[in-house]
């Protein structure tokens, strides 16, 4: 256990966030030095800090905690299970870097990435240092990072480790070591850059004031597109970058999303690329498009199952044969996680001296790999102190802390060690240093670690001047991991304010820039129409739903038989609409009819049911997370709202009808604002127009559905009038009917307002029209004159309607008006067709590679 | 002896293929005792970006995409190539005690050795376990010289494993075959090889061919008709030695080597990805011709 030592002599005594700063006995403490004074380059910014009560900063912090939310920072908010989902966490206090310590371990990490890139090159190419054993073979052959079809498959460039990122801890003497090196897919630069926004935004102006001394990350950013355009295979203006991501569901989408909306590069999976020709191309709604350099977050075995992990559904077949051609450039490239064995670390002063002729600058902590006999000796008998690690790159990768195993684990593991010592590394523990944390009122020493990052530059490597701040989350813990962790802003000081520029402000003709323009990858485009569908399925189910809670109200309050008979068409029509049979249609719908809460709060409330507002909404957000680099800030503000509000409604076990309805209001709102926000902010480009087809096909489906349940029915006058008043309502026309009819409701003219009307936004044909407008605005390749299947079908849909005599519409046999009926059920075939076709044309992502061979039983003998 | 070679592969597809990419391993190898006279590959559809490699263990590959809509593929191999007959002579003199050789296997090293350590590591289809190292044991007392071993070994597997072509698939693991004593040549080899590898042993597989029907007098070996499998082990002065278990024979004169490497992963003489295609239906036919010289 650390123990604590009062903090008797400084100013931090009178420092108003209360209690004295206590230090952590044997651990360096980033702010304070042992004698109790604070370090000179934390005194203006804890002057700064002074200025502010306890309690202003914890709504800062709540502030930060907000502003990441509405940004949707986090790690894998798509899961499902809640415990997965974790949100971003922020401290508000920094880590502070003074000037000068800060050039020495850029120093250190740019010799660290030159050296990495030299053992790369290396491996996959000549093999010389395994070959004077400098490394041994088996470090490397054994671990599962060194991929064999990728030898001689690196682009021919003087550093193809293009971007590297080091986790680094302080040492109780002050002194940096590596903890451990990132070289595959070294996620965080985008946390980082998102931690320094917010925390600029949410934090009060005398602490801008101290913040004007700070590193800018945007030169980083810069530095990566520079380089990024110059990996192109050949050199040209319009250089094709894309982002490869896995998709949602990995823990670090967010960052995906954020760095390819913030460089400017369409975000695409595997299956949105397609290799031709050994090219690769992007499969968008244009067309195949070619790509040059791929900026990618998906582990290298997972990258092309041709050649790699065939089971893998991540990656694009061909891809290593067209990075070995030289067809495309892959940042990083295919096999580099070879160099994140820690086994390598004992090696690298030597081969620092080797390769580049000097000691290395930024030590590892201390590591023994155990291939070696005397490190594995070393190892077996001092294995209750050490922390043991397998070589290997893997998922939730065990790390076992000695002196937490009893007497049989710790056979156990000897045992494991010597059955195959090459697997294995062991490394010290480190005391690693504290930094101040914003703990309920005051500040309090926390573990911490850094991550740093690097990009490759045409001479050297540039370091991001700051990086992601780890501090554990609890006093005295060295857990700094996913959930157990809080991320800090990182401040290099430097006693020249930099000039604020932006990414895009930067127009030196002499770059190579990347080509703007917008190309709808074909995933993207099937998120969009399907946040258009949802959207607006959400929005009518939310409508219907608030008018029949309505009705219900009032038939409780004086009960006739045609309100209830009203009720009782609303409800099997909230059943219809929402498509979540039984309901009020199916078997048992007598017992819900009679007592309907039940049923109402699952279909409002329950996620788990097909059809419910809360499945739909979670649909919505899960597509709309899907294209989160699409959104503006405030348009994902709303999503995030949307789902806070009603997330907060679904908690409650038993809601009254009452709450839900106040709800209702608010979603509605919701939902008309961020379609009015996507109607005013979203360029009419490609994008839109997919969105705007899946609103318009779902708008047209449910107003059929509606209808049908409603109206095409025969009922007694009253029923009727009430039903027609209710539908208008649903449909937002109830004032329009008034002010141009100024009379009682009618079906002619209720019909013709809500079918034929081309002013009406709610109306019928108002859908078709648009339709027909946006689908003739889809690219595709002409064959001949003929219409495409999609532009038949809108534009039969429209011209049926069209020609549709109002008149006869209301010929009614016994129970219903059967030429509505019929003619609303073609609508529907044709609307269910079009949104078919839309799938199997323009979303061509769906088909899914398989593998032939390795699983057939070729050799017989 | 020259070999008149036809590799047959032919994939029906249940429904239209959009797109496949694929890696051959179909060309012979030129090596002491073998040489490649010619080969080549028909590819029917017109394949796309044709293009030709060696891999990682020098063995020739073919990549090849298919870019327009197909239902069926054919993919033929036709090679001319000539082996010295005659056993590779061994060195017994020179063999040396099979601790002696694990020990060698560390330290810095020629590329050969180097190649030879990474054949002596677990790879995805030979796992070590130490089953593999029990039933190898008897083979290799201590001191026991080490290609001696090595054949002891090869008899035993041929005596004591059933040759069951029912029995196993790509995907039984080793552990299948050793208990149930039964597998195809390829199983026989990744034994053989997780025998040796779990001594701390370099050993490697190779693929090939050996002749259809034998020359007049001789019997008729077990493997023809389709790709063979067999494995070599590396003796210090005297490099790669081949053995057959599926045969208990040393290869002489009949073993055509297509391919090598850790296991069958690395030489499957052919692999694709293919996006659509459905149900498949896929022949394989391999003609061996000896000609007189």
């Amino acid at each position: 256990m650390p123990v604590s030592k009062p903090n008797a002599v400084n100013f931090m005594a009178e420092y108003s966030l209360g209690q004295a700063y206590r230090t952590e006995v044997g651990a360096y403490d980033e702010m304070q030095a042992d004698n109790g004074v604070v370090r000179p380059h934390w005194q203006d910014f804890i002057q700064a800090l002074d200025q502010h009560q306890a309690d202003e900063l914890r709504h800062r912090r709540q502030d930060i905690r907000r502003l990441l939310r509405e940004d949707g920072a986090s790690y894998n908010v798509h899961a499902d299970t809640p415990h997965t989902n974790r949100p971003w966490d922020l401290d508000p206090i920094p880590l502070l870097i003074s000037q000068s310590e800060w050039e020495t371990i850029e120093a250190g990490l740019i010799q660290r990435a030159e050296l990495l890139n030299l053992i790369l090159k290396d491996l996959y190419g000549p093999r010389t240092l395994l070959r004077q054993g400098l490394v041994p073979e088996q470090l490397f052959f054994a671990q599962n990072g060194f991929l064999l079809p990728c030898t001689q498959t690196l682009p021919p460039g003087h550093r193809p480790l293009v971007l590297y990122a080091a986790d680094l801890a302080r040492a109780p003497d002050g002194s940096m070591r590596v903890l451990s090196d990132r070289t595959q897919v070294p996620y965080g630069a985008g946390y980082a850059l998102e931690n320094r926004t917010v925390l600029r935004r949410a934090m009060p102006g005398p602490f801008r004031q101290a913040a004007t001394t700070v590193r800018r990350l945007v030169f980083f950013f810069l530095a990566l597109r520079t380089q990024l355009a110059a990996l192109a295979p050949q050199p040209k203006s319009d250089v094709r970058i894309v982002v490869l991501t896995p998709g949602p569901q990995d823990q670090t989408y967010f960052e995906h999303a954020y760095l390819a909306a913030y460089l400017g590069y369409p975000l695409v999976q595997g299956n949105d690329l397609t290799v031709r020709d050994s090219r690769v191309w992007l499969k968008s709604l244009e067309g195949l498009q070619a790509v040059d350099v791929i900026l990618r977050r998906v582990d290298d075995f997972l990258c092309d199952p041709l050649e790699l992990d065939g089971s893998s559904s991540l990656g694009v077949p061909g891809l290593l044969e067209a990075a070995r051609q030289g067809n495309v450039a892959l940042a990083n490239p295919l096999g580099s996680g070879a160099l994140e064995n820690p086994g390598l670390m004992p090696f690298l002063p030597a081969l620092c001296r080797h390769l580049l002729g000097q000691d290395l600058k930024l030590p590892s902590i201390a590591t023994w790999w155990c291939g070696q006999p005397q490190a594995c000796q070393y190892v077996l008998d001092h294995l209750d102190r050490l922390i043991v690690k397998s070589i290997h790159r893997q998922a939730g990768k065990q790390t076992v802390e000695g002196d937490k195993l009893n007497r049989d684990q710790l056979a156990t593991w000897r045992a494991r060690i010597q059955a195959q010592p090459h697997l294995y590394v062991a490394q010290d523990q480190l005391n690693f240093s504290t930094a101040p944390s914003l703990a309920e009122d005051r500040l309090e020493p926390r573990h911490t670690l850094l991550r740093s990052f690097l990009v490759a530059q045409e001479e050297s490597y540039m370091a991001m001047p700051g990086g992601l701040t780890r501090s554990a989350l609890d006093k005295g813990s060295f857990l700094v991991a996913p959930g157990t962790e809080v991320t800090k802003d990182t401040w290099v000081l430097t006693s020249q304010p930099e000039q604020p520029i932006s990414l895009w402000l930067q127009r030196d003709p002499t770059q190579l820039e990347p080509v703007s323009g917008d190309i709808l990858p074909s995933h993207t485009a099937e998120n969009l129409f399907w946040v258009g569908r949802y959207a607006e399925r959400a929005e009518s189910s939310a409508v219907l739903l608030r008018t029949v809670i309505k009705q219900l109200s009032e038939q409780e309050k004086q009960s006739d038989e045609a309100d209830t008979q009203a009720l009782h068409t609303l409800l099997r029509a909230l059943t219809v609409s929402t498509n979540s049979r039984p309901g009020f249609v199916g078997q048992g719908s007598k017992k819900r009819l009679a007592d309907p809460y039940p049923e109402l709060q699952a279909i409002a409330l329950d996620q788990q049911r097909q059809g419910s507002l809360s499945a739909t909404l979670h649909m919505l957000v899960r597509a709309a997370y899907s294209v989160r680099e699409r959104w503006s800030m405030d348009s994902w503000r709303v999503i995030d709202d949307l789902q806070e509000n009603w997330g907060a409604l679904t908690a409650g076990p038993h809601t009254p009808l009452e709450q839900i309805r106040n709800h209702l209001d608010q979603l509605v709102t919701d939902l008309m604002a961020f379609t009015g926000l996507n109607m005013e902010s979203m360029n009419r480009e490609l994008g839109w127009v997919l969105l705007d087809i899946g609103r318009r096909i779902e708008r047209a489906v449910s107003l059929i559905a509606l209808l049908r349940s409603t109206l095409v029915p025969r009922h007694e006058a009253v029923v009727e009038s009430l039903l027609m008043e209710a539908a208008l309502t649903t449909q937002e026309s109830l004032i329009t009917y008034r002010r141009r009819y100024r009379a009682h409701l009618h079906l002619q003219t209720v019909l013709d307002l809500l079918l034929f009307d081309d002013r009406n936004p709610r109306s019928l044909i108002y859908q078709l029209e648009r339709l027909n407008r946006h689908i003739g605005q889809l690219p595709r390749q002409r064959q001949s004159n003929r219409l495409s299947p999609e532009e038949q079908l809108i534009l039969g849909a429209t011209t049926h309607l069209r020609l549709a005599d109002p008149e006869n519409l209301l010929e009614t046999h016994a129970t219903r008006h059967r030429a509505l009926d019929r003619l609303l059920a073609k609508q529907k075939k044709q609307l269910s067709q079009l949104s078919e076709i839309m799938s199997l044309t323009f979303f061509s992502h769906s088909q899914v590679p398989r593998q032939l061979g390795g699983i057939e039983p070729e050799s017989q003998s | 002896m020259k070999y008149h070679i036809v590799h047959k592969t032919d994939y029906h597809y249940g429904s239209t293929v959009a797109l496949c990419h694929n890696e051959a391993r179909l060309t012979p190898r030129t090596l002491p005792g073998q040489t490649c006279h010619s080969s080549h590959i028909e590819i029917d559809p017109q394949a796309s970006a044709p293009s030709q490699r060696l891999d990682f263990w020098g063995n020739q590959v073919t990549y090849f995409a298919i870019q327009m809509p197909h239902q069926r593929l054919q993919v033929t191999a036709t090679s001319q190539v000539e082996l010295e007959s005659g056993e590779q002579q061994l060195d017994f003199a020179g063999d040396i005690p099979w601790e002696e050789m694990r020990a060698r296997l560390v330290g810095p090293c020629s590329p050969q050795w180097q190649e030879a350590r990474l054949l002596a590591m677990e790879s995805r289809l030979v796992a070590l376990q130490p089953e593999l190292a029990a039933y190898a044991r008897p083979s290799f007392p201590p001191g026991r010289p080490l290609l001696e071993g090595v054949g002891q070994l090869t008899g035993r597997i041929f005596a004591d494993f059933t040759f069951d072509p029912s029995f196993t698939t790509v995907s039984t693991p080793l552990s299948q075959v050793l208990e149930h004593r039964r597998g195809v040549c390829q199983d026989f080899a990744h034994l053989a090889i997780g025998c040796l590898r779990s001594l701390g042993l370099a050993a490697r597989y190779v693929s090939g061919y050996i002749q259809t029907l034998p020359p007049p007098g001789q019997k008729r070996l077990v493997g023809a008709d389709a790709s063979h499998a067999w494995f070599s082990v590396f003796a210090p002065g005297q490099g790669w030695i081949d053995f057959d278990p599926t045969n208990n024979q040393r290869p002489h004169g009949q073993h055509i080597t297509v391919a090598w490497g850790r296991d069958y992963a690395d030489v499957a003489p052919f692999k694709g990805v293919v996006f659509g295609g459905g149900q498949h239906r896929l022949d394989v036919s391999v003609d061996v011709e000896g000609l007189q010289k």
